[in-house]
């Protein structure tokens, strides 16, 4: 299997950049999803690595070698489109060894790769059907036993499982790190879907606007959120963004606002300071009406089935709870939560980056201008 | 909800009622259209199929049946050798029409390159210009190239179909453009992709647009009366030896119209489904 470098990739449609100076390692053996809203560059950025796009700007280095101007059939590289982009009047045989008739196999190695392949993705039943005889599935299948079927330094897979059920997303989700991890193949995997991101990734790649937000491992980006974008997109509910303003309260840090006011859990002195506070729906407690907190009222409650949300109202903002069934809490309930102070997130209000205590030395006279934006995680 | 259902009966009945008013005038109008369209085919055929002395008689039903128009019809020309010259002249425009459509219009859709929407309008174009005001160059370069009275002269000329080209591009932009990605993926080139992947897949559309060209070649009189001139190469000009200064020698004249149509029928009857597919895809007719 291979790596692959991006460094600088950029690509402009007139005025627009839909991507803009990508700078990306994808280690050998790594599944790295890339991850963003619709429209935030993640299919062309795919496509750029691909070849069935030019980058504007940038290259394209698949172990070591520039391959930025190559043409796609000759990249070590193979693709599963989210439509599966099966060969309509070819059967399943016979789209799965279409690469290797184009590479020029003889018709015995053919067949015993196809059959081998198949077998692996256990399509051995089906190899005589045509594509529009297969369930959305067994499609999906082929369209990996092509992939599969060459060998390629890596894969690159554009939203396979979107046209889905939800019930077979699921299992093709497992199939696929299945086969992932018997390979140890190098993956590109773009969706928009965070529960794939989650679930499937050695590292994701969050994207917005063509441009990285973060790069990290799903626990990383979900603990670690370094801006209110990424905040603000992983997690359903996603995490609530309050703003509030960090204040000194005799040797400790708070941060507070009308209706709130929660211990950060540091010991310092700063002058005051605003900040976006952020923490997810499920690191909310519940609290007594006396101790310090955020203070609210509930609007609904969602019944998912093993949890419910309450969505509540605190000031002018909305802010989210999640728990096990039943929350005990029903519309227009006063409602008073608190939260670890290890479960705060705190990010700066003008440019969204996350801000993190850092300890001045002690050799300094001058009060730390804390806290401050956390250098760029990339 | 009760007003509703109470109501809603009432509603049907003058909806059913109206509706089959219309449903009954509709039937007379196209029954009407039906009879003008098939009444003179039939006419034909009923004239072809009386006897010579009753070639003028008003009778709706031709009896008693006569195939002496027909005999006749063969023995004065080479029908057989017309029949093959016609199927050889359609069958060979309907495909070079296709290819060159098929290779203009891949061109047009999937590949990008200067000028290109300018060159696609005057291809299109050339649809718009009428047959008379090209017919005289092409005759001169005919002649020139010493192509007059010879099928080639008919067939090469009338290569470029601006109607396929426009269909075809029509259809290949509506194109998968993952399949075309797939391919490139998969190794192909854009040669490979077109005969490996684009041609199968649209083969229903060739296949109904191929019967079209077909058809047209088939039916075509001038180009050929042109091209062939005194010659009678063509079942069509094959009409002609009927047709004298002193009158029409309308009883073979008829046979021979009839033996012309026949294949048309006998394709369209084979191949009922793509030919109308054909027409409907075409949007054109």
């Amino acid at each position: 299997m291979s790596r692959i470098h991006l460094q600088g990739l950029t690509r402009r449609f007139g005025g627009v950049t839909a991507v803009d100076d990508i700078w990306l390692d994808v280690a050998d053996g790594e599944f790295l999803v890339l991850l963003g809203p619709s429209g935030c560059g993640k299919s062309t950025l795919l496509r750029m690595i691909a070849g069935l796009l030019a980058p504007t700007d940038g290259r394209v280095l698949l172990d070591e070698a520039d391959i930025t101007h190559l043409p796609a059939r000759e990249r070590d590289l193979a693709i599963v489109f989210q439509s599966y982009a099966l060969y309509p009047h070819l059967s399943v045989a016979r789209n799965i060894g279409f690469p290797l008739r184009a590479r020029r196999w003889s018709r015995d190695e053919i067949q015993a790769k196809v059959a081998e392949v198949a077998a692996v993705l256990d399509l051995s039943e089906l190899v005589a059907r045509k594509p529009k005889e297969l369930s959305g599935g067994q499609r999906q299948r082929v369209a990996l036993a092509r992939a599969l079927v060459r060998d390629p330094g890596a894969f690159l897979m554009d939203e396979p499982l979107s046209n889905l059920d939800a019930k077979l997303r699921s299992s093709t989700r497992a199939e696929i790190s299945g086969l992932h991890r018997r390979l140890g193949a190098t993956v590109v995997y773009v969706t928009h879907d965070q529960v794939e991101a989650m679930t499937m990734a050695t590292r994701i790649v969050l994207l917005d606007k063509g441009r990285l937000e973060q790069v990290g491992t799903p626990e990383e980006v979900y603990d670690r959120p370094e801006s209110t974008f990424v905040a603000g997109f992983l997690g359903s509910p996603p995490m609530n963004l309050l703003t509030a303003e960090v204040v000194p309260d005799g040797d400790a840090l708070r941060v507070r606002a009308a209706d709130l006011d929660l211990p950060l859990g540091i010991t310092a002195d700063t002058p005051p300071r605003p900040v976006a506070l952020g923490v997810r729906p499920e690191h909310l407690r519940l609290t007594t009406p006396d101790a310090a907190g955020i203070r609210g009222v509930v609007r609904t409650v969602e019944n998912l089935g093993s949890e419910e949300v309450a969505h509540c109202v605190v000031g002018d903002e909305r802010l989210c709870l999640r728990g096990a069934r039943p929350l005990g809490l029903h519309a227009g309930d006063p409602v008073h939560l608190t939260a670890a102070p290890e479960n705060l997130h705190l990010f700066d209000p003008g440019s969204g980056r996350r801000l993190a205590w850092q300890p001045v030395p002690s050799f300094s006279h001058h009060p730390p201008p804390l806290p401050h934006p956390a250098p760029s995680p990339i | 909800m009760t007003a509703a259902a109470v109501v809603s009966p009432v509603d049907d009945e003058a909806v059913g009622e109206s509706g089959r008013a219309r449903s009954i005038a509709g039937h007379v109008v196209l029954t009407l259209l039906s009879v003008a369209c098939v009444f003179p085919i039939y006419w034909l055929y009923a004239t072809s199929l009386r006897a010579p002395e009753d070639v003028y008689s008003l009778s709706v039903l031709p009896w008693p049946l006569s195939l002496e128009n027909y005999a006749d019809a063969f023995a004065k020309t080479d029908m057989v050798g017309m029949l093959v010259n016609t199927t050889v002249m359609a069958v060979l425009t309907a495909l070079g029409q296709l290819l060159v459509a098929l290779l203009a219009a891949y061109a047009f859709a999937a590949w990008r390159f200067r000028f290109q929407k300018l060159l696609y309008l005057m291809f299109v174009g050339t649809w718009l210009v009428p047959f008379q005001v090209t017919m005289l160059p092409n005759y001169v370069l005919l002649s020139r190239l010493d192509l007059l009275d010879t099928l080639a002269g008919v067939i090469i000329p009338t290569l470029c179909s601006a109607m396929g080209v426009l269909l075809l591009r029509q259809h290949l932009m509506g194109f998968p453009k993952e399949l075309l990605d797939a391919a490139r993926m998969d190794g192909r080139s854009s040669w490979g992709i077109l005969w490996t992947v684009v041609v199968p897949t649209l083969r229903p559309v060739l296949a109904a647009l191929g019967i079209l060209l077909a058809i047209t070649a088939w039916n075509e009189y001038f180009w050929p009366a042109l091209v062939l001139r005194r010659g009678n190469d063509v079942v069509q000009l094959g009409l002609r030896s009927f047709m004298g200064t002193e009158g029409n020698d309308w009883g073979p004249l008829m046979a021979t119209a009839g033996l012309t149509c026949l294949p048309v029928f006998l394709l369209y009857l084979v191949l009922q489904r793509h030919i109308v597919n054909a027409f409907v895809r075409s949007g054109l007719k």
